[in-house]
């Protein structure tokens, strides 16, 4: 369907106020922030914001919406197809790394969100498990990785980038932690479920 | 690339489709052995179980999960 003059610029309009949502998000917060500063960022009016989006929280569900499914494709186009496990931990870090600010936000305050908003965070989480069993499953019938509960596997490897992502200022004050951690995460986590010697762990 | 209707995933290749059919809008994981596309029900439930397998969430917790991510799909949307 082709789109007419003024469609492509309320489109244009929404993206605009995404985009500045993503960035003032990342900075001040996802439950913190004040519409009017980022209709500010967007050079839009206060007004415009609710004409694309009718709450608040609708900007929240569709921001949260928009780097997941920027996420999903990366991610996609990174570890789709047969490609390793170890490669898919190393796209999963590279990806969130694009988007690193807005997603350790996301990680921080999750459980303040809004449901739809978890909801939709959920969404994007089931598509990196996704691809992590994908990934994994081959490499455990050829017996180089213990077979282990798909569950906890893919826990483990959240809730490991995930704890050093809300501690960034901890283990990265002055940067980012997956730049500064992640491949230390990625070694360490593959040395956990690699077998090492196929006979004994049978 | 077009994504599936019924669970979103992008469908890169080939084998992604139901039966390896391109002129197909699902992909293999929303397709029944026959090649038709599965009911809201059943989808429901297979989305549900593999949140568990693979997240370890609560029945109750993915069973709503699992709803809220069929309701912006557009197999799904008038359901």
């Amino acid at each position: 369907m082709k789109e007419n003059k003024r469609q492509l610029q309320k489109n244009s309009t929404r993206k605009r106020i995404i985009e500045a949502a993503v960035n003032e998000f990342a900075v001040n917060g996802l439950t913190t922030t004040r519409t009017a500063d980022i209709a500010r960022k967007a050079g839009v009016s206060h007004g415009t914001i609710f004409a694309h989006f009718h709450t608040q929280e609708e900007l929240l569900t569709a921001v949260i919406e928009d780097v997941g499914e920027r996420i999903n494709t990366r991610l996609h186009e990174i570890a789709g197809g047969q490609k390793g496990f170890s490669l898919a931990l190393k796209a999963h870090i590279e990806v969130l790394m694009e988007f690193e600010p807005f997603y350790t936000r996301l990680v921080i305050e999750n459980r303040l969100l809004p449901k739809e908003a978890r909801d939709t965070l959920l969404m994007l989480q089931s598509t990196v498990s996704f691809h992590l069993s994908q990934a994994i499953q081959k490499e455990v019938e050829e017996g180089s990785i213990k077979k282990l509960p798909e569950d906890m596997v893919f826990n483990g490897w959240i809730g490991l980038v995930h704890y050093y992502m809300a501690n960034s200022d901890l283990f990265s004050p002055e940067g980012t932690v997956l730049k500064k951690c992640g491949e230390k995460m990625i070694k360490f986590y593959l040395d956990m479920v690699t077998c090492k010697n196929k006979r004994e762990d049978d | 690339m077009k994504k599936c209707i019924a669970c979103g995933m992008p469908m890169q290749e080939i084998s992604d489709y139901a039966l390896g059919d391109e002129s197909k809008d699902y992909c293999k994981f929303c397709a029944r052995p026959d090649g038709t596309m599965q009911s809201y029900e059943e989808k429901l439930d297979s989305l549900t179980n593999f949140i568990i397998k693979t997240q370890g969430l609560d029945k109750m917790a993915a069973n709503s999960a699992a709803e809220a991510m069929m309701k912006k799909l557009p197999a799904w949307k008038n359901i």
